[in-house]
């Protein structure tokens, strides 16, 4: 006989009000449990999204002579024969020690040229990369493909004539983005029949002709007044082969410091100036945050709710045990020894309820995961969310119980060996 | 050399000087030797239940002092009064008090329970008390299915597992028939005569009748035998002598 013989006793005499104990606790846990996983995977999810919409890092030659605003973005002697970066500086990029971070690396050479007696500026990017930096792109028209393919932003377009508005409506329709025209091919233009149209396809650019695949819909940024081409087309033509702008880099910064993946390519590019886009980098530290106070916040009023609910039905157990606790009291049992008998009982249950609400959270997360994730990554069981389930579980019982358990330690024993 | 002795004690409750006190105890004072067997008559409400949580360690009285084997009781601090009451003292409760979800066994074996013994000695100290009050052949019962007069002596069996010097019993046989209660006294009769001292508190005459020493409380106050023919004889004297 041992004071665990009594807790166990106990839990075997009441086990109707045991099992609403365990079913508390484990309603509790399993909804945290859920909450966290899922929030955990959509804040991934949402984190990883972030990081691809748009660049978090600029690379830049180290000049600062002079500087040009592209995208909000300060770049500097991106027009003079500073020390420029290559395409061997991008290569270098993409060889740091968290590569596997790098979701985007896209080189750019910026040049002004004249077309049709307008000073342009001329970016010549990676698509494939650009494509998947600039997410927000919509256009008329299709990718640009060849090496003289240009697509040409909306104001620029406008100012050289080779757009038209339909019924004189200025507003601009939903259309693909263009990763989706990508895949339209061949049903692009059919497609975007909305209140603008291409009219011309063929530009003059500094004596070359160039083909305008595509015309950008506005999007307030600095692209709108600017003109693409491919990366190798652009060199070429500024007689700048090899030679880069900028580079700009979409990093994943799930679990590393974006300033770590600044410094490796620093290290990598010594004559270049690395830095973060703190406003992009905030942006997403916040947004994540926010998601996973939300679920923290849930999480608390649910395992608050649940130690509410021990609190009640062991101060009901202290009363109902009165004339037990009592008799222990009576027999010599210290205060000390009614408190571990009954947090013992807690203890076993709050466990067992851990146990059970990590399990049948885990399940939720697994049931719910499809209708709240776009990619409905697995999840995966996890020994540390277990423990921390068992723990949270028993925190919240022993809040909930540590009370009345005081209460019943100091039960006057004459009193309530008189009780009947 | 007395081994309980008494003195002065009062009990009040309610605060004092509010009008509302009740006092239960008026200056009690008595002493019981070691090996004695005394009984405390009284009507209801005289405050005999109140002695005996005086007696008992559980009720701090409101003045006076109890001190048994020269211990001054109520100068302990409330735990140590726990182990007191642990190493002293063996309760028997007129409801008897048991563990309905625990079989004879455990029930006895609750006061060991903090005792840092092995289980197995735990579980012999425990048989042998079952033995004494001669319940061995029904250790592995709940108390539900024993009868009136078993769930006495295992009351009994419990409160003496731990060997106190000191039995103390509140109506131990208030619930029971007459047969199933002498059933019961026979123990008590029993252990008193192998030197356990005991305290008890009845109503029954009879009773009364096997302790070697009768006490009588009217009104909180020890009171002289009403039924003896000089009443300075029934105050704190040994009776006749123990019933056989």
């Amino acid at each position: 006989m041992r004071i665990s013989t009594i807790a166990l006793a106990n839990l075997r005499r009441r086990k109707g009000k045991a099992a609403f104990l365990v079913a508390g606790i484990s309603i509790g846990i399993a909804t945290a449990v859920a909450l966290l996983t899922l929030s955990e995977t959509i804040r991934d999810e949402v984190g990883l999204q972030l990081d691809q919409f748009g660049a978090n890092i600029v690379v830049v030659p180290r000049s600062n002579s002079l500087a040009l605003d592209y995208g909000g973005v300060t770049v500097s002697g991106v027009s003079f024969d500073v020390a420029q970066l290559s395409d061997e500086d991008a290569r270098r990029v993409r060889d740091i020690p968290y590569r596997s971070r790098l979701a985007v690396v896209a080189p750019k050479l910026l040049g002004a040229v004249e077309v049709e007696g307008r000073q342009v500026l001329l970016a010549g990017v990676d698509f494939e990369e650009e494509l998947k930096l600039k997410r927000w792109w919509r256009l008329v028209g299709e990718r640009p493909r060849g090496e003289t393919d240009l697509l040409v932003g909306y104001e620029a377009a406008r100012a050289l004539s080779l757009v038209e508005h339909a019924m004189g409506d200025r507003s601009v329709p939903v259309v693909p983005t263009l990763a989706q025209t990508a895949e339209m091919k061949g049903h692009a233009h059919q497609s975007m029949d909305g209140h603008f149209r291409v009219v011309r396809d063929r530009l003059t650019v500094a004596g070359r002709e160039y083909r305008v695949a595509g015309v950008l819909t506005p999007t307030g940024g600095r692209e709108d007044e600017m003109m693409f081409g491919r990366l190798d087309g652009v060199q070429a033509h500024l007689g700048k082969p090899g030679q880069l702008s900028l580079v700009e880099v979409s990093a994943l910064c799930q679990d590393c410091p974006v300033e770590d993946i600044v410094a490796q390519i620093n290290q990598q590019l010594p004559n270049a100036r690395v830095s973060a886009v703190q406003q992009a980098v905030r942006a997403r530290t916040e947004t994540v945050e926010r998601l996973t106070r939300f679920a923290l916040a849930v999480s608390g009023v649910v395992l608050l709710i649940g130690a509410l609910m021990i609190f009640t039905t062991m101060s009901g157990a202290v009363v109902e045990r009165t004339k037990e606790i009592g008799v222990l009291r009576a027999i010599g049992f210290r205060r000390a020894h009614i408190i571990k008998g009954l947090m013992l009982e807690v203890l076993l249950v709050s466990t067992a309820g851990g146990l059970l609400g990590w399990a049948a959270g885990l399940l939720a997360s697994r049931a719910l995961l499809p209708y709240f994730s776009q990619t409905g990554a697995g999840l995966e069981v996890d020994p540390a969310l277990a423990a921390l389930s068992v723990l949270t579980a028993l925190a919240v019982g022993a809040a909930g119980s540590i009370y009345p358990a005081l209460r019943a330690s100091r039960l006057d024993p004459s009193e309530a060996v008189r009780y009947v | 050399m007395s081994f309980v002795v008494v003195s002065d004690v009062s009990k009040a409750y309610g605060a004092v000087g509010s009008g509302a006190e009740t006092r239960v105890l008026k200056g009690v004072s008595l002493e019981v030797r070691e090996g004695e067997f005394v009984a405390l008559m009284g009507p209801s409400g005289s405050g005999k239940s109140t002695l005996l949580t005086v007696l008992g360690a559980m009720n701090r009285p409101t003045a006076g002092r109890l001190v048994v084997d020269g211990i001054d009781v109520y100068a302990l601090s409330e735990e140590r009064r726990a182990d007191f009451r642990r190493e002293y003292l063996g309760f028997v409760f007129q409801q008897h008090h048991l563990m309905p979800f625990l079989n004879a066994l455990e029930n006895v074996s609750l006061p060991l329970a903090i005792l840092p013994l092995s289980a197995r000695e735990k579980r012999e100290r425990a048989r042998s008390a079952l033995a004494k009050v001669g319940l061995a052949d029904k250790a592995a019962r709940l108390p539900s299915q024993l009868s009136g007069g078993e769930q006495g002596r295992l009351a009994i069996a419990r409160a003496i597992v731990n060997g106190p010097p000191l039995l103390l019993a509140d109506e131990p046989t208030g619930t029971l028939d007459t047969r199933t209660g002498d059933e019961v006294m026979r123990v008590f009769r029993d252990l008193n005569r192998a030197g356990q001292t005991v305290f008890m508190v009845t109503h029954n005459p009879s009773n009364a009748a096997l302790a070697h020493r009768v006490l009588y409380i009217v009104d909180g106050r020890l009171a002289p035998d009403p039924h003896a023919a000089d009443p300075a004889e029934g105050l704190c004297l040994p009776t006749a002598g123990l019933a056989q």
